[in-house]
Parts: C-alpha cells; structure tokens; sequence
C-alpha cells in the first residue's frame, strides 16, 4: 500500500511537470522548424547565426534549423511535403522549375501576406524574379540569394604566363594552349555528379543559340536533333579533341574536382561563385578570380546562369503563422545582407547598395548587369525526369566525343517521353 | 509461432503485393496513384537502361559464383584445423564482413582513387605505371572493379558457412576413406564435398541473393555511373523511385529483379533436390 500510494505520487508529480513545462513552452513560444540543404560549413554557420539574431530581437520564437547533406536533402523534402507530421515549417529550394514542382501539386503555401501593409514583392525584390518565385500571380518562391557562374582561374599563374582574361572564344582557346603547352591542365571539372558538366551545355547553348532557343528547349518545345544542339557538341568537342580538360573526371565530385585548380595542377574550372565556400586557404581564396564564359558569336543577346536559392513554406507546415512571419524576416534588408556579406553572395532584396559588395561580388553583379538575359541551370530549368536522362548523355559526351548522333537522339527520345 | 508468422506477413509479404499493385501505376510519390496497366513494363522493355543494369547484374552474378564461393570452400579447408594461429587468420579474413557496405565503398573509393589510391600509386612505384587505370572513370572496367569490391566480405561469408559444414563431416567417414586407399583428391570430392552439401546449399544461394539485390557498393562508389554503365537494377530502382518521382516505374524495375531471383533460385534449388545425397 505504501510502496503504491508513493508511486502514486511521483506519478502525479512528474506528469505534472511535464504538462506544466509544455503548456508553459506552447504558450510562450512560437516555435518554427527550418529544414536546410545548407551543408557546407559556411552557409551552414551563417543561417544559424541568423536565426540567433532573429530569437535575440524576438525572444518569443524558438527556431530550430534541420540540416541535412544537400543531395540527400533533393530525396528527403518529398518525404516531407506530403506528410502532416513531417513537414517543417519552411524549407529551403531552387526557384523555378523545381519550385513550380511542388507548387503545380499544390503543396506549398501563397506568400501573398508576408510583406507586410501596403507594400508587394516588388518592394523587395527586382522585377526579373518574378517569373522565378510566383507561379500564376502569386508569390510562393522567397528569393534569398544568388550567384553568377564563371571560369575560376589562378591570377597568379595567368600572370607567371602573361595571361589576360579571354573575352571571345578565340581568345580563350589561346590561354586554353599556353596553359598546357606550359604544364598545366587547362580546365579542371569535377563530373561524378553530372551537373557540372550540364553547365558546358547550357553555356554553349546559350553562346551560339540565344537565351530564347535555350528556354525552348528546357521547355521540351524544341527537338534535340535539332542541328543548333548538334553544334552545341560539335563546338565543345574541340575542347575535348585538343585534350583540355582534366583525366578522369567522372571519379570526382565537383569540390575534388576543385582542388586541382586550388593546387595549381589546372587553370581554370567553370564553377558557380560558391567555389569560394569550399577553399580552405586564405592566400588561394584571394588569388582567385574569374571571367565570363567567352563570346561566340557577337550578335548573340548575353545570357548569363543565375540559380537563385530561397524558402518556401509547404502547405502542411505545422506553424504557419509563426513562419511567415519568420519569412518577413529573411525578405528584410538587413537580412538578406546579413547572409550575402558573409558569403560573398549576392541577396535578392533590392535595396541593399552596390557599394557594401566586395571588389569580386560587384565584378559579379557588374557582368550580370551588362547581361541581357538570366537562366537558372540545367537541372533547374526543365523537368526532373528530362534532366535526370540527358545529363548521363552529356557525361557520356564529354568520354565519348564522336558519339554525337547516338547521344542526340537518345536526348531526344527522352525528350518525347517527358513533354508528349 | 502465430506472432512471427503475423509480423512476416505484415512486413514482408503485404509489401510484396503493394509493390506488385504499383507497378501497373503511375505515382510521383506526392499525389494519388494512376493506374497505366502495362505501361511501365512497354517502357522498361525498351529502355537500354534496364537492359544496361541487367547486364551488369548477370556479371555480379558470375564472379561471385565463380570467385568468392571456391575461395571461401579453400579458405574453410585450409583453415579447418586446430594449429596456433589458424585463429587468428579465421578472424582476420572475417573482419571485413563485419564493416557495414558504406564503410566498405568508401575506402575502396580512396584505393580507387585514380591519383593517389593506393592501388595506382602502388602500380607507379613498383614500375607498373602502365597498368594504371581509372577504375572507377573507365566504363569497361567500372563494374568489374565494383565487383571486386564485394568479393571481400562474400568470401568471408562462405567461409564461414563451410568451416560450420566442415564440423559436421564425420571423422569416421574420413578414416574409412583413407583406409579404402582414396587420395586426398578423392577424398574432397567423393566425400568431403557431398556431406558439404547443406551448406553448399546455403551458400550458393546466398551469394545468388547477394549478387543480384546489390545496392550500397554500386550507389556510394559510382551512383550507377560513369553515365549509367555500372548500373545494378537495385540501384535503378532506387534512383527511379526516390529520385525521380518514378514509383510506378521503380515497383516494375523491382517486381522483374524479383522475379529473377525468384527464376535463379528456383532453378538452383530444384536440381539440387533432384539429386539426394545420403550416406
């Protein structure tokens, strides 16, 4: 009877513990949950420091950042949307396509709301995101920041070979040939993960056929066999034929690829402006610089790659109110330039000046301004099912160059499969 | 016995039938499914990919019949006698099973490495640098490497289960073979070997299984790359399922993997139980 009526009370004692702290947690504070894709060490470091000024100036809030390996993270988030349980708060994504995945199964929520009395997107944001965050007038897509994309190189090994920046394509295969006459390999990529050899296609594509054809054919409504693609690897097999790129690419992912640009074993890797985020060494990091892909064809409109990354809140997140207005805060000047300061990115919100860029961010934003229109990537731009099939195609190009007819038409009889 | 039977069917066999209804479906994962009757089978017929990873699984198939089974029966003779030290060999060629496949593929992508893996810099060093390859890059010979990859820990695994099937080879039987004048050859084949046969059993079928459901090599050290020529069915059920908004498509892929399994170790089995050895 004692040994009951004891245990008795230290039951009541302890549920009402519990109860009480968790009544206590519900009522003081609005919780959010962020699942990220944000890995690597400096974007990662970066969001939770922002998120520890949001709760230092709202202590109301309690934020919790999921983080997750970012290839991983593209599987995961289907797991989530659907799931009443699963489901975070925001997620972070790509704009475009990939956004208007989710947003075509109705899956996530309108933003509309979040800007706050009488103000709009375009209070915030350039014009030209529009057409990559809201899907049939309304806004889902939350631009947060994004890159250029360019050839990384070694001033100081331009410099030892009297080397300047290539503006046209002639131009480049000449350094592309000093280099390696010299002992260097001229371009290094990294291709284990195919996107970054995806690139190459769509910059040609881009260089000799517009920014216009290219949507096109993201868009399935241009055939593959169409010969302006043929040209596209007709043109980069020159590349290939005169032995430019490095050994062995498929056994690398793009960071190992990297490296031989950061040992000086290559000279010049086309990257996106995040190659800053993986250098380790001060004195490298700041011997980089970089230059637009080259001009082909003079008459051709400039289009330059601009993947934009951002949040989203799915339909079933659990605290939709808290979020949005966790939402407002990252639209905000200060915190948007809070994470482009730090990572030398550029932030979407509009109002911060040109001048608080660094010297190589504004280079970035000066080519991008010279542009005249922007694209968000291969892997971005057109369907999942289409990207997943065509950049195995693309890989298998850059081994087997003479295999050109084989490779078009199997691009496009995925194609047929995808848009018909 | 009424519990576990309950459990298997809730966890295993419900599944199987699940995924037989998917694959007569088109489902993304996010929305409902839509039934397409065969039209996941028309595709999977003409898509080189499945013809590709098929392939690729008939060769996972053969080597591991032909090297880690022999191998693991001459380990399990060798090592099957009680001098100091034969304990310490047992554990060692065991170690590696205990490594998860993870673990495994990513060391032997750093011995891969076509730079500074160890087998390449090994080749340098000792004045083979022409024999370098990239193991992993070379679309020949990616498979084959792979396949090397899990050869280790199967030979450990059939080693196991003949040194267990060896105990049980009576003395007796031995004695009275040698007395009879059989040599040591004869001895292996005429007696030892068909009192192996429980395990021998088990074995192949084992190394069937193993062979043809493999995954986690191929996925951590080539994603099924370069450009899909080490491609495994297991792996492209996979990438078709989780990553490209496929279930429909993936449940096909998977029922067809099932159903050769299903074909191998039936054959296996039934000539096995054709031919009944006692002594």
């Amino acid at each position: 009877m004692k040994k009951l009526s004891s245990t008795l009370i230290i039951s009541i004692l302890v549920i009402s513990v519990i109860l009480g702290s968790s009544l206590a947690a519900l009522a003081a504070e609005k919780k959010v949950v962020i699942n990220s894709y944000m890995a690597d060490p400096a974007p990662k470091k970066t969001l939770k420091q922002l998120v520890e000024r949001f709760e230092e100036e709202h202590p109301d809030f309690e934020v919790t950042i999921n983080t997750y390996p970012h290839e991983d993270y593209k599987t995961l988030i289907r797991t989530w949307l659907p799931s009443k349980k699963a489901s975070p708060d925001i997620v972070t994504w790509f704009a475009g396509e990939r956004a208007n995945t989710f947003v075509d199964k109705d899956l996530m929520m309108p933003l509309d709301d979040i800007w706050g009395e009488g103000k709009g997107f375009e209070d915030y944001f350039p014009r030209a995101f529009k057409s990559i965050s809201q899907f049939e007038g309304t806004t889902y897509f939350l631009p947060q920041s994004w890159y250029w994309y360019g050839f990384w190189y070694r001033k100081s090994v331009f410099r030892e070979l009297n080397l300047e920046e290539p503006i046209t394509w002639n131009q480049f295969l000449n350094v592309c040939e000093k280099l390696k006459e010299n002992g260097y390999t001229p371009i290094t990529i990294g291709s284990k993960f195919r996107w970054t050899a995806a690139a190459y296609f769509d910059y040609f594509n881009l260089r000799l056929n517009g920014a216009d054809f290219h949507m096109k054919l993201m868009n399935g409504e241009v055939k593959y066999t169409n010969p302006k693609v043929k040209d596209v690897f007709e043109k980069w097999k020159v590349l290939l034929d005169k032995g430019y790129f490095i050994d062995n690419h498929t056994s690398y992912s793009w960071q190992e690829g990297a490296k031989f640009l950061f040992n000086k074993e290559a000279g010049m890797y086309l990257m996106g402006q995040f190659i800053q985020d993986v250098v380790s060494d001060e004195e490298v990091k700041e011997d980089l610089g970089f230059f637009r892909f080259p001009i082909m064809d003079a008459s051709v409109p400039i289009a330059e790659e601009t993947p934009t990354d951002g949040f989203m809140i799915p339909k079933n997140a659990p605290h939709p109110e808290a979020a949005k207005e966790f939402m407002h805060y990252l639209a905000t000047k200060q915190s948007q330039w809070f994470f482009a300061e730090n990572l030398n990115r550029i932030a979407a919100n509009k109002n911060i000046e040109h001048e608080k860029y660094g010297p190589l961010v504004q280079k970035g934003l000066r080519m991008i301004n010279r542009s005249d229109k922007v694209t968000q990537f291969y892997d971005r731009d057109t369907k999942p099912a289409m990207a997943d099939k065509a950049m195995d195609q693309i890989v298998k190009f850059m081994v087997k160059p003479d295999q050109i007819d084989q490779i078009v038409e199997a691009m496009e009889a995925q194609r047929k499969k995808v848009f018909e | 016995m009424l519990i576990p039977v309950i459990l298997y069917g809730i966890w295993v066999i419900a599944p199987i039938f699940y995924t037989i209804f998917l694959s007569f479906t088109q489902w993304d994962g996010l929305t409902a499914p839509t039934f397409i009757g065969l039209g996941n089978y028309v595709d999977l017929f003409n898509d080189p990919i499945f013809y590709t990873a098929l392939f690729n699984n008939i060769k996972w198939l053969l080597i591991y019949v032909l090297v880690p089974l022999p191998l693991g029966l001459a380990f399990a003779m060798f090592f099957n006698r009680s001098l100091p030290g034969v304990k310490i060999f047992k554990t060692a060629i065991y170690l590696p099973l205990t490594l998860s496949f993870v673990v495994l593929s990513q060391i032997w992508t750093w011995i891969y490495q076509p730079k500074y893996g160890a087998i390449n810099v090994t080749l340098e060093a000792i004045g083979l640098g022409n024999l370098t390859v990239a193991w992993l890059s070379n679309s020949d010979i990616v498979t084959y490497a792979l396949v090397v990859v899990g050869c280790w820990p199967q030979t450990a695994y059939t080693m196991v289960l003949f040194l267990a099937g060896l105990q049980n080879v009576p003395t007796e039987v031995m004695e009275a073979a040698k007395v009879d004048g059989a040599n040591r050859w004869q001895r292996f084949w005429k007696v030892i070997l068909p009192l192996l046969k429980p395990a021998t059993i088990i074995a192949v079928a084992v190394t069937i299984i193993q062979s043809l459901r493999m995954f986690a090599i191929v996925n951590v050290m080539t994603r099924g790359g370069p450009f899909r020529s080490s491609e495994v069915l297991a792996n492209y059920m996979y990438v078709e399922g989780f990553k490209n908004y496929s279930m429909g498509y993936a449940s096909a892929l998977a029922v067809i993997l099932f159903l050769i399994i299903l074909l191998f170790v039936s054959v296996y089995l039934y000539q096995i139980f054709k031919t009944e050895v006692e002594y």
